[in-house]
């Protein structure tokens, strides 16, 4: 209807209004009452108070760095609940009435089951193409593991199709000033943290189990609901950190750059990852490590913006100092790819030569099984036994097991928030059947170690170059400073 | 009917806010007419229920708390309305508007305790707009639109005696809550309860008094209908009148302007 109305149509609508209201009135008849003239989906029928069924949807609160939602798309089904509670154990896992915060860990599996897409990452694409604009700022970018099997996805290839070298060019089109691999890094992260495990096996044995924190989702998990542990987190800062603190502080005086003009981006298959960039524990000197990260849909959405078309754009190196990857780097990201690349690593620290063929090619700790166990012979230390996690609901059930038995019989444990790791990450592409797309990306993940000149990530002869010219050795102070990190307790923002 | 609101509980998913804009098709994409100064978002025409978080100053605890119409026992809004748009239901306990009475006069927004009507401005045929208790789901049986999309039991639906009771019994057996059921006395009583563990005047509840405002106004308001009555024939009569001058002119103007619509 038009907005302009004639004088005398205006009159004989309120005069018709004026019959019909007397006449209703006189009548006693009311017409229909306002509202109602929507739609709710039928689990909202029948008598509501809950339970009933799967409804109802979780709370995302505004301030949430890593999630938000459109209202208008929710559909109340109640399948943010489901992930979040029955895949991630967080909602309803700690008391009400609310103490400081809600509780969410960033992980974003509720993006990735929510059917209408109302959850979303929360988006750096602008920010980041504002950054490439710039001409004063020099634009880092580093690729994680798991992103370089799934990115094909969003290009129409087939699931785990390889595309590493495709998004290195992609990205180097877009105007990244130099592209790095975050293989590179969780090699230098097996570093650290397989020298830490040796260390705590021998000397700091109250440090035991050892678990790994290079899972944000994770770590924020451990802070919420076990506290206790957090002593037994490696303090190693995630690959992605130890990158970037890397960037802002060796490739910059290598560069002869300001580190406060660097730009450091990264693609991740993780929306928990933005909340980790911002952790104030992370900071070296008052600055972060990184700035930006954009999730492996994101940088599809940014490449389609810029017209990049991964299907046509000419292949690429990383760039060097810090883009040589072994195989072990390549697999952190999949279940069980960070304890393999570790046991690796451990067994030359402590017997000074290469793993045996088996331990190359580590069945126990691969697949989907929810909670794998292993024992690694390492000759001088003796057996290690190993457990690998994903899926925080089990590592729930697993630590309220630790707890209850008082002891751990796992010196060694990997957890992953996100089912499958992060090749089943919150930021991941999404596909009509995640189940075999995860099995799809394993499959290719291990196919690039395997096919992988070097296999262990002491063998990474950029890795080797990295402690000469700057970090010295493991765990030296220099390591400590960069790579390195603490934890902060939340228990007492969920519990009394 | 009535509903129970365990404050506690809630953690403000908004799920209820959203199932009430679903179920009574507001309009999702619409601009809040009024944010607050600590960033709270107040009902307007197409937020008919909003969710408020207190945190901070008065209250160090995370808390979030569902707004809408209280669904008065005695509706200040009813009985300042003279066309009987908006009228308390017996059978449902809910207030409901009906638009097709209504005349714009919006006294109700003035009358309501607790400033719960909005009008529609933007409208070319506003309407008054606020929660209905989704009185056609309740006489069905069905619980509330919101009620119905809470997960942690924060909205409980029920026969107002025995919700009281249940919020006396959950008062005296956990020492955290306020010994205060917000709704049971405001005012002369409403269909929605309420209950904390934080006073109530620090979760932007307004401190009203027991004695209904409709005791006030009910001799005056009898009234108006009449009034009113008289109001609408006086309309009729120029719509007639204006009916002959345009026949008397036989111009065509005005069914083209119509056309245009
Ligand atoms: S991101 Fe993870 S923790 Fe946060 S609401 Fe979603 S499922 Fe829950
Ligand atoms: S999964 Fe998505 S659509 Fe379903 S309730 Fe959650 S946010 Fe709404
Ligand atoms: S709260 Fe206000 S609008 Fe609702 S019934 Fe009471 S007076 Fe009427
Ligand atoms: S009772 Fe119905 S109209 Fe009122 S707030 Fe709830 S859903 Fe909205
Ligand atoms: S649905 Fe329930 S828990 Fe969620 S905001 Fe509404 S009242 Fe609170």
């Amino acid at each position: 209807m038009s907005n302009k109305m004639s004088r005398r149509k205006f009159l004989k609508v309120v005069a018709g209004s004026g019959v019909l209201g007397f006449g209703v009135m006189a009548s006693g008849c009311k017409g229909k009452p306002s509202g109602g003239d929507g739609w709710v989906s039928s689990q909202y029928e029948g008598k509501g108070n809950f339970p009933v069924n799967l409804k109802g949807r979780v709370a995302i609160s505004a301030t949430n760095p890593s999630i938000e939602r459109d209202d208008e798309k929710c559909i109340l089904c109640g399948q943010c609940v489901d992930a979040c509670k029955n895949v991630m154990g967080v909602y309803g896992n700690y008391p009400l009435p609310l103490k400081q915060e809600i509780a969410c860990v960033g992980c974003g599996q509720c993006v990735m089951q929510c059917p209408s897409g109302a959850i979303t990452e929360k988006s750096h694409v602008r920010k980041v193409l504002d950054a490439l604009d710039d001409d004063t700022k020099h634009v880092v970018v580093q690729t994680a593991p798991a992103t370089k099997v799934s990115l094909g996805e969003e290009f129409g290839m087939p699931q785990g199709t390889s595309v590493g070298k495709k998004m290195a060019g992609a990205l180097k089109a877009a105007g990244f000033d130099s592209v790095f691999d975050t293989c590179f890094a969780a090699d230098l992260t097996i570093m650290e943290e397989a020298s830490e495990f040796v260390q705590r096996l021998t000397k700091k044995k109250d440090e035991i189990p050892h678990l790994t924190s290079c899972c944000p989702g994770w770590v924020k998990y451990c802070e919420y609901f076990y506290p206790e542990l957090m002593h037994n987190l490696s303090t190693c800062k995630s690959p992605q950190n130890m990158l970037g603190a890397t960037i802002k502080s060796f490739y910059a005086e290598k560069m002869g750059i300001n580190p406060s003009n660097i730009v450091n981006v990264s693609i991740m298959p993780c929306t928990a990852k933005k909340f980790e960039v911002g952790r104030e524990e992370l900071e070296v000197d008052g600055q972060q490590d990184m700035d930006y990260v954009l999730t492996t849909r994101e940088l599809a959405v940014l490449l389609k913006h810029k017209g990049i078309d991964l299907n046509t754009v000419a292949e690429a190196e990383y760039d060097s100092v810090l883009g040589e990857s072994t195989g072990a780097g390549r697999i952190f990201g999949a279940t069980g790819g960070v304890t393999e690349a570790a046991v690796r690593t451990a067994y030359y620290l402590a017997t000074g030569s290469n793993p045996p063929a088996d331990l190359l090619d580590w069945k126990p700790v691969r697949g989907m099984q929810s909670v794998k166990e292993a024992v690694a012979g390492i000759p001088g230390v003796g057996a290690v036994n190993i457990a690998v996690c994903h899926g925080l609901e089990n590592a729930r059930q697993l630590l309220d097991g630790i707890k209850t038995a008082g002891s751990s019989k796992w010196q060694f444990i990997e957890f992953m928030a996100c089912p499958g790791g992060c090749i089943g990450g919150g930021g991941q592409p999404k596909s009509m059947d995640a189940v075999e797309a995860k099995k799809k990306r394993i499959e290719a993940i291990y196919k690039e170690d395997t096919g992988a000149a070097k296999r262990c990530s002491h063998d990474n002869a950029e890795i080797q170059s990295i402690y000469k010219d700057f970090f010295g050795k493991p765990l030296s102070e220099k390591a400590e400073k960069y790579l390195h990190t603490t934890f902060v307790n939340r228990h007492d923002r969920l519990f009394d | 009917m009535a509903v129970l609101v365990d404050i506690t509980k809630c953690i403000g998913c908004e799920g209820c806010t959203v199932a009430c804009k679903r179920y009574n098709n507001l309009n999702f994409k619409a601009k809040p007419r009024n944010v607050k100064d600590d960033g709270n978002v107040e009902l307007d025409d197409n937020r008919w229920t909003v969710i408020q978080k207190f945190h901070g100053e008065k209250n160090d605890k995370l808390r979030f708390v569902k707004k809408q119409c209280l669904h008065c026992k005695e509706p200040a809004c009813a009985s300042a309305c003279f066309s009987k748009a908006i009228q308390k239901d017996e059978k449902t306990g809910a207030v409901v508007y009906y638009p097709d009475l209504c005349v714009g006069c919006r006294y109700c927004l003035v009358a309501c305790p607790y400033s719960i009507p909005k009008y529609q401005w933007n409208e070319q045929f506003p309407q008054v707009s606020k929660c209905q208790m989704c009185s056609e789901r309740v006489s069905k049986g069905d619980a509330p639109a919101c009620v119905s999309a809470c997960t942690t039991g924060a909205l409980m639906s029920g026969d107002r005696d025995e919700l009281l009771k249940k919020a006396h019994e959950i008062i005296n057996s956990d020492s955290r809550y306020i010994n205060h059921i917000y709704g049971e006395y405001e005012v002369g009583g409403a269909e929605w309860l309420y209950i904390s563990d934080v006073p109530f005047e620090d979760l932007g509840f307004k401190d009203v008094s027991n004695v209904p405002v409709t005791s006030y106004t009910k001799s005056y308001l009898s009234k108006v209908p009449g009034l009113a009555a008289c109001w609408a024939l006086f309309l009729s009569g120029i719509a007639f009148y204006n009916y002959r001058v345009d026949k008397n002119r036989k111009s065509h103007d005005d069914d083209d302007q119509d056309k245009e619509g």
